[in-house]
C-alpha cells in the first residue's frame, strides 16, 4: 500500500502539471482579451501600457512566463506560498484572496454533503426496499425532479419563498460563525438544502440501483438461509457493498464542490471559490482564474487518491501494490 | 413505517413548493412620499445607507490615481476625499458648478492665464491613523503620484504637458514639479505652460486629492494604496483607527475595505463640518457590499435590507414606473454621457461619407431606446454632446431626422445614392465591400438587443454586418490593428464637466495604436497608420484638431460652450464618425427607508454626502 501512495502521489504532481499547462495555454496564452489594456486605463499611452504589462507579468516570452508561474505556485512568490501572485482587479495576492473564501466554499460542501449523503442514502434505502411500490415511485419522482432542475432555478424560488414570501431564512448573504450560531445557520440551512437536493437525488437513485442488485446475490440468499435478521441482512451484508461505489463518488463531488459551487454561491451570494470565479472570469481576472483551476485540480486530484484508498479499506476485494 | 411517513412528508413539501412556485406576484412595499428629485420627509442625522450591487467596478484597486469610473468617484468625493475645489454634490447644472473645498475661495487665474495659487483651510485634516493637518506638500504629493509611471494614473494626461515640469516618470520628489510651488504649509501655486480654461475643473478629480506620503509612500505598485487609504472628508474606512501607520512593514489593509465584498466606512472623528458648507453627512455609515443575485438585491429593496439599487432592471424599473407609491423611490437624471453606433472611417464601406450619413437617417434610434428599457433610460441623442453639457444650445439640433427616430429609409436612400458603393445609384450599398461587415458588440444585454436592430437598420440601405458578440469588446475596438469597421459598444461620459472630455475622442493627434478611444480614427495620418501597422485605406479623413485647439484655448463660458457646439456641429455634418443614439440617464430606485435623496451630477451616482435613512430602521 505505501509504494501504491507513493506512486499514486508521484502521478498527482506529473497531473497537476499537466493542468497547469493547459491551463496556463488556456487563459494567458488563446484569449482575444487583453488585461492591461482595461487596467491602464483610458487613453493610455505606450509607456503606460508597457508599465501595466510589465507589473503584471506580460512582457516576457511565453514559455519564460510558464515556467516562472510553475516555479512560483512550487516555491512561492514575494506575497507568499503557494505564489499566485497578484489580483489585476483588486491588486490583492491572489492566494489570500482564494485562502479567505476557501473556507465558505468548505461549509457550503461540508454541510450539503452531510445533507445530502443521509437523505440520498436513507431514500435510496427505502425506495428499494418497498421496490414498485407508492412510496419508490414517489422517491423516484423525487430524484428525477432534483438531477431535471437546475440548482439556480432552486435556489431562487427557494429564495422566494423561504426569505421573501414565508421569512423563514433570513436571505442571502454570509455570516461567519464567529458572529454567533443562529445567524450562520441561518445563512447557511437554505443553501445547503438547495446544492444537496441534485446529488441526493442522484445518491437516491444510484443507492436504490445497487442494493436492489445486491439483494440479488447469492450470498444475501445464504445470509437470509443462515436466519439472519432481515436488518443484518441489508445493513451489515447489502448495504457495504452497495455503498462502496458511493464512497468513490462522494469523494469526486465534494472534491468538485471544493472548487466552488459557483451557481449556488452566486444565487445566495456567499464569498466563496464559486463567487470568486465568477468574478474573474467577468472581469479577465487571469491570475485568479488560473489559480482556482489549479486549486480545484489539486483538490479533485488528492481527493481521488484519498477515495481510491479507503475503496481498499471498505472492500477487501481490492488490493493495492 | 417511519420511513415511510417520512416519504410522505417530503412529497408533500415539494409539491408545496412546486405549487407556490409556480404563483406569482410579489408584495408592494409603502412608498415614500417625496417629490421627483429629491425625498421629503425630515432628514435625520443617523442610520446605515447600504447600496448593494453586482461587482465594485473599480479600475485601479481603489487606488485615487487609478481609479476612473463613476463608482469610485462618487465615494471618494462625497465621503473620503476633499480637493482644493470641489462640486455641490448636486443634480443638473448646479452640480456641475465648482465650488472651494479645501480651498478658501475659488481663485481665477493670473493675468496670462497660467497661474493659480490656492490658500488651504485651517482644520482641514486626515482622519485616523495620522489625524494630522492637510498642509500643501500632501497636494503637492497627489501630482508626484500622478507623475510615478508606476503608480498608472488613468488620467495622467489631464495634467502632463499641462502642469509646467510634470512629467510621467519617476517620482520627482519633493519640490520636482517645477510648476507646483508650496509656500509655507497653506499656500499653493500652480503655473500651467500655457492657458487652460478648464484646469479648475481638473483639480477637482480624485487623483488630484491630497495624499498623505508617510502611509501612499510605502506602495510602488498601481492599486496598492486603496485599502490603506486615508480619509480627508467626513468618513473613513472602518478600522482606519487600528491600522498602524508608524512605519512601512507594520502597514496592514484596513478592514473596512475588502475589495471582493464590501466597503463600511464610518464618521471621521477628525473631521470638522464648520470647514465643509456642501456636504450634509446624515448617515452615520455607508456600506457597499457585493451581492451576486441581481434579483435578490433588487427584493431587498423592499424589506430595506439595501436602499440603493443602481440601473436597476427592466421588470424592476416597471414596477416602479407602473406602481403609484413606488414612483417617488424611484429618481432619474441626466448621466451627461452618450452612446453611440462609432464608424471606423478607414474601413470600407464607412470610408464614405455618404455611407455614413445615409447610416445615421436609417439607424432605427427608437428601437435602440427600446432595447436599454424605453424612456427613462434617456432622451434620443440627435448629436454628439450631452445638451445638458452644451447648455441646451443644439436640444433643437438634428441633422439627420426621422419620424419617431425610427428611420427615414427614403432620406437614407438618397445619401447612399450618392456614394462610390451605390454603383447604380438607386440608393442600395451594391459594392462588395457592402457586404459582410464585421460588427463588434458585447454579449450581455442590451447590446445583444440591439445589434439586430443595427443589423436590420442598415440592411434596408444594402449593407449587410456580420455582428459578433465578445466578452470583451472593447479589447478589438481600442486596438486600431484589429481595424473593427463598426460597433454598437461604446459609451462615453464626461469626466468633468467641459466638452474638451469628449473632445479627446476625436483628436488625430491622440490615436494610440493601443488604448485607443478615438474608434473612427478621425484625424488618421499616414505616419500614424504606418506606427499602426494598418494601411491608410482613406487618405481623405478629415481632421478636427484646429477646431479643438481653437476651443481648448476659449476661457469659460458661453464663448467656449457655442465654440463646442460648433464642434459638435462640424463632426456630425462634415465628418460623421458616429451615430449617437442615446443621451444616456442615470437611474436609482432607493428603499422606503431612504428620507432624502440626492444626485451627484460630477460623479453620476447618489450624492452620498447628502442621502439620508430613516434612523430607527
Amino acid at each position: 500500500m505505501g509504494r501504491y501512495i507513493a506512486r499514486r502521489l508521484m502521478y498527482l504532481v506529473l497531473v497537476l502539471l499537466v493542468i497547469t499547462l493547459f491551463t496556463f495555454v488556456i487563459f494567458y496564452v488563446l484569449p482575444p482579451s487583453d488585461a492591461a489594456l482595461a487596467a491602464a486605463g483610458k487613453l493610455p499611452t505606450p509607456e503606460i501600457l508597457a508599465e501595466v504589462r510589465e507589473q503584471f507579468g506580460l512582457n516576457d516570452p511565453v514559455h519564460v512566463r510558464y515556467v516562472n508561474f510553475v516555479r512560483d505556485i512550487a516555491l512561492g512568490d514575494e506575497y507568499g506560498w503557494p505564489g499566485f501572485g497578484i489580483s489585476f482587479d483588486t491588486r490583492s495576492p491572489v492566494k489570500d484572496e482564494i485562502f479567505s473564501r476557501v473556507g465558505v466554499t468548505l461549509q457550503l460542501a461540508a454541510g450539503a454533503a452531510m445533507i445530502w449523503l443521509v437523505l440520498g442514502i436513507a431514500t435510496g434505502i427505502v425506495s428499494a426496499l418497498n421496490r414498485r411500490k407508492l412510496v419508490d415511485r414517489l422517491v423516484m419522482g423525487f430524484a428525477l425532479f432534483g438531477i431535471s432542475a437546475p440548482v439556480f432555478a432552486v435556489g431562487l424560488a427557494a429564495l422566494y419563498l423561504f426569505a421573501y414570501r414565508w421569512e423563514i431564512s433570513p436571505g442571502t448573504g454570509y455570516f461567519p460563525l464567529s458572529e454567533g450560531f443562529g445567524p450562520w445557520f441561518g445563512h447557511f440551512w437554505l443553501p445547503w438544502v438547495v446544492l444537496a437536493l441534485q446529488y441526493a437525488a442522484f445518491y437516491a437513485r444510484m443507492v436504490r440501483g445497487n442494493l436492489l442488485d445486491t439483494m440479488g446475490e447469492d450470498y444475501i440468499r445464504t445470509a437470509r438461509a443462515k436466519g439472519l435478521s432481515e436488518r443484518k441482512v441489508i445493513g451489515k451484508h447489502g448495504l457495504r457493498a452497495s455503498l462502496t461505489p458511493i464512497v468513490t463518488i462522494f469523494g469526486l463531488d465534494f472534491s468538485l464542490l471544493l472548487g466552488g459551487a459557483v451557481l449556488t454561491e452566486t444565487v445566495f451570494n456567499l464569498p466563496g471559490v464559486g463567487q470568486l470565479i465568477v468574478r474573474s472570469v467577468a472581469r479577465s481576472d487571469l491570475p485568479v482564474v488560473v489559480a482556482v483551476t489549479v486549486v480545484a485540480a489539486l483538490f479533485v486530484s488528492f481527493m481521488s487518491l484519498v477515495v481510491d484508498i479507503l475503496y481498499a479499506y471498505l472492500d477487501p476485494r481490492v488490493r493495492y501494490t | 413505517m417511519r420511513s415511510k411517513r417520512n416519504v410522505w412528508i417530503i412529497a408533500l413539501m415539494l409539491v408545496l413548493s412546486l405549487v407556490a412556485a409556480a404563483c406569482g406576484g410579489g408584495d408592494g412595499d409603502d412608498g415614500d412620499t417625496g417629490q421627483n428629485g429629491e425625498a421629503e420627509g425630515d432628514a435625520e442625522r443617523g442610520g446605515t445607507l447600504t447600496w448593494e450591487s453586482e461587482e465594485f467596478s473599480f479600475t485601479g484597486g481603489f487606488d485615487p490615481v487609478g481609479e476612473y469610473l463613476g463608482e469610485a468617484w462618487g465615494v471618494y468625493t462625497n465621503l473620503l476625499l476633499r480637493n482644493l475645489v470641489s462640486y455641490k454634490h448636486a443634480p443638473d447644472a448646479e452640480g456641475n458648478e465648482l465650488i472651494a473645498d479645501l480651498a478658501t475661495e475659488v481663485p481665477e487665474p493670473s493675468g496670462d492665464g497660467t497661474e493659480y495659487t490656492f490658500t488651504i483651510k485651517d482644520g482641514v485634516m486626515f482622519g485616523p491613523p495620522l489625524s494630522r493637518e492637510i498642509v500643501c506638500e500632501d497636494v503637492e504629493y497627489a501630482f508626484r503620484r500622478i507623475a510615478t509611471e508606476t503608480l498608472v494614473a488613468q488620467y495622467g494626461n489631464y495634467y502632463e504637458g499641462v502642469i509646467e515640469g510634470l512629467e510621467i516618470g519617476k517620482d520627482p520628489g519633493k519640490g520636482g514639479i517645477s510648476g507646483i510651488t508650496c509656500s509655507g504649509d497653506k499656500e499653493i501655486t500652480f503655473t500651467l505652460s500655457e492657458p487652460t480654461g478648464d484646469f479648475l475643473y481638473r483639480l477637482a478629480m480624485p487623483a488630484a486629492a491630497p495624499v498623505p506620503e508617510e502611509v501612499a509612500g510605502c506602495f510602488k505598485r498601481a492599486g496598492e494604496y486603496g485599502r490603506y487609504l486615508v480619509s480627508s472628508s467626513g468618513y473613513m474606512f472602518e478600522g482606519s483607527d487600528q491600522m498602524d501607520a508608524s512605519s512601512c512593514d507594520s502597514l496592514e489593509p484596513i478592514s473596512g475595505f475588502d475589495p471582493d465584498r464590501e466597503q463600511i466606512l464610518v464618521r471621521n472623528p477628525d473631521y470638522d463640518q464648520a470647514t465643509d458648507d456642501y456636504r450634509e453627512n446624515w448617515i452615520d455609515e455607508f456600506h457597499h457590499v457585493i451581492n451576486t443575485n441581481t434579483n435578490d438585491l433588487e427584493q431587498r429593496l423592499d424589506t430595506g435590507d439595501n436602499d440603493i439599487v443602481y440601473t436597476p432592471t427592466p421588470q424592476t424599473l416597471r414596477k416602479f414606473v407602473q406602481d403609484p407609491e413606488l414612483e417617488d423611490r424611484l429618481h432619474v437624471y441626466s448621466g451627461d454621457r452618450t452612446w453611440y453606433v462609432t464608424m471606423n472611417l478607414n474601413e470600407a464601406p464607412f470610408d464614405d461619407i455618404n455611407v455614413r450619413k445615409a447610416v445615421n437617417l436609417v439607424m432605427d434610434k427608437d428601437g435602440l431606446l427600446r432595447a436599454w428599457g424605453g424612456a427613462n433610460q434617456g432622451e434620443i441623442a440627435t448629436h454628439i454632446i450631452p445638451n445638458s453639457m452644451l447648455n441646451d444650445t443644439l436640444s433643437d439640433y438634428d441633422p439627420y431626422p426621422s419620424e419617431n427616430f425610427a428611420g427615414d429609409e427614403e432620406a437614407a436612400k438618397a445619401a447612399m445614392a450618392e456614394s462610390k458603393y451605390d454603383t447604380d445609384g438607386d440608393g442600395i450599398c451594391d459594392a462588395p465591400e457592402c457586404k459582410g461587415i464585421l460588427q463588434i458588440g458585447a454579449n450581455v444585454p442590451p447590446n445583444t438587443d440591439m445589434l439586430p436592430i443595427v443589423e436590420a437598420s442598415l440592411e434596408k440601405i444594402g449593407i449587410t454586418l456580420e455582428s459578433r458578440e465578445v466578452t470583451d469588446a472593447y479589447t478589438p475596438i481600442t486596438t486600431v490593428a484589429r481595424r473593427v469597421p463598426i460597433s454598437i459598444r461604446p459609451g462615453w461620459g464626461k469626466d468633468y464637466p467641459d466638452v474638451y472630455t469628449f473632445a479627446v475622442l476625436f483628436q488625430g493627434n491622440g490615436i494610440a495604436c493601443e488604448g485607443n478611444y478615438n474608434y473612427s480614427l478621425v484625424g488618421l495620418t499616414q505616419e500614424k497608420a504606418d506606427e499602426c501597422g494598418i494601411p491608410l485605406n482613406n487618405p481623405d479623413i478629415p481632421s478636427v484638431d484646429d477646431k479643438i485647439d481653437e476651443c481648448y484655448a476659449v476661457s469659460q463660458g458661453p464663448d467656449r460652450i457655442t465654440c463646442w457646439g460648433e464642434l459638435d456641429q462640424q463632426l456630425m455634418e462634415e465628418v460623421v464618425p458616429w451615430v449617437p443614439y442615446l443621451f444616456a440617464n442615470v437611474v436609482y430606485t432607493v428603499s422606503g427607508d431612504v428620507t432624502k435623496f440626492e444626485f451627484d451630477q460630477f460623479s453620476g451616482t447618489g450624492a452620498w454626502s447628502k442621502i439620508a435613512v430613516d434612523p430607527s430602521t
